[in-house]
């Protein structure tokens, strides 16, 4: 039996995407912080349980900003691709197979963030040729007990 | 029965799959298309804006030639105010060389006359030179106290001037060649006749006592004689100007040589020794006595 999600209303959904959208650009010149909430944005403010496509969009929106904030490749594309893809696998997860503690959340929010640092480096590798990798990886996987536990927060509004 | 809509279908739920699959499709097929597609855009961006770029090339390009352009105006004219002021500046040193340097050039024609003459010449400046004066013209600026005396000849690089009419204590009166009391022993150039020059003013003279048979033209050259023993003889006096048979003897004027009234300088000549007479040739009686 599936568990009955908390949908939060669509104008705060939406406001919630858009503020995390415009802390990307203006955290552009420090790449660690805006790692952060970029990973927020896609594992948890972008995903609408109630409609895949805006899960797309605002996952998209996420990676074009921040490609564009970057300014460094000479073919975009390759994160926003890799971050709707990733978001609709994670919203997929949560759909099917809900989890109810931060503890299994985290685990899978860790699995998905590694799945998706090397899908967003192929992404980009194949849209823009051969990159630096850079250290946002490393922030991206030390600060996940803190994006995890706000995204959770965010999926189960009350703290139930 | 309500009909059972396909999750796939024309329903609000299958196009928003469709567009969900269309935008992940689209993205993937963008992201695989790798940097080429991005060169072939990049391209395509370049030729459309050659044009616009083109224009505002030229605009820049213009703005800054008229840049150039003014800023060579400015130096040019900056340049060409500091040639005026210099060419000013050499203009009035010139001017307050005039005199210099005008003395200079008559003292370096004097000193070349001086080496040609064969005498002991003086030099003196020449303080007033006033026109049409019958009787003396010339005033010089040495007399006495130079050893100066009276009939002295007076030459100039370009010709005779005149002869010494009075000597003062530090400056002299000279009778100029073109005075009418004035006259001067000469000499043709071509036939070698000789005559008296007399003045007739305005820089200019006659000859007479020439015989009427000589044959004279115009534009030859006139020369002191030396008879007059004031001027030893060859010194430049001036150009036949006009020829006429006369009476008795030929009318030959002369143009002077020596501008008269626009001489700095001129050159006395010394007093020529006088004539020593000679005694009278006596037959000498033979030895033995007459016959």
């Amino acid at each position: 039996m599936k568990r009955v999600l908390h949908l939060r209303p669509p104008g705060q959904q939406a406001m919630a995407a858009v503020t995390m959208v415009l802390g990307i650009a203006l955290l552009a010149p420090w790449p660690g912080p805006q790692a952060l909430v970029h990973a927020a944005l896609v594992f948890g403010f972008a995903i609408n349980p109630a409609s895949a496509l805006l899960t797309a969009l605002w996952a998209a929106a996420g990676g074009w900003v921040l490609e564009g904030t970057h300014r460094i490749y000479p073919h975009l594309g390759g994160t926003p691709w890799a971050d709707m893809t990733v978001a609709l696998l994670a919203r997929w997860l949560l759909l099917e197979w809900p989890v109810d503690s931060l503890k299994a959340w985290m685990g899978r929010q860790a699995v998905l963030a590694g799945l998706w640092i090397l899908l967003v480096h192929l992404a980009v590798r194949l849209a823009a040729g051969p990159h630096i990798w850079g250290w946002t990886w490393a922030w991206v996987l030390l600060g996940l007990p803190l994006w995890s536990w706000i995204t959770w927060r965010w999926q189960r509004p009350g703290g139930r | 029965m309500a009909r059972q809509h396909s999750p796939w279908g024309w329903s609000p739920t299958g196009r928003r799959r469709w567009v969900l699959i269309l935008l992940w499709t689209g993205h993937g097929a963008w992201v695989l298309s790798g940097p080429k597609a991005g060169g072939a855009w990049a391209g395509f961006t370049s030729a459309a804006a050659r044009p616009v770029e083109s224009v505002a090339a030229a605009w820049r390009s213009w703005r800054l030639h008229r840049a150039e352009r003014a800023t060579d105006l400015a130096r040019a004219q900056a340049q060409l105010d500091a040639l005026r002021q210099q060419v000013q500046t050499l203009q009035a040193a010139q001017m307050a060389d005039a005199p210099r340097v005008a003395d200079d050039e008559a003292a370096e024609r004097l000193l070349g006359l001086k080496t040609k003459v064969p005498l002991p010449t003086q030099a003196a400046r020449v303080l007033v030179a006033p026109v049409g004066a019958a009787f003396g013209g010339l005033i010089l600026d040495a007399g006495a106290d130079l050893g100066f005396t009276r009939d002295q000849g007076v030459i100039a690089p370009e010709g005779v001037v005149g002869r010494l009419w009075s000597v003062g204590a530090t400056q002299s009166e000279v009778l100029p060649a073109d005075a009418p009391n004035a006259s001067i022993g000469v000499m043709l150039a071509r036939s070698r006749a000789t005559g008296v020059l007399q003045g007739t003013g305005s820089n200019r003279g006659e000859i007479r006592y020439l015989n009427n048979q000589e044959v004279v033209q115009p534009g030859e050259a006139v020369y002191t004689s030396g008879l007059d023993r004031v001027f030893p003889r060859g010194l430049l006096v001036g150009y036949v100007t006009e020829v006429k048979q006369g009476d008795l003897e030929l009318q030959v004027k002369v143009g002077l040589a020596a501008p008269l009234r626009r001489l700095p300088a001129v050159l006395i000549l010394p007093l020529p020794s006088p004539l020593e007479p000679q005694p009278p040739l006596v037959p000498q009686a033979k030895a033995g006595g007459a016959p």
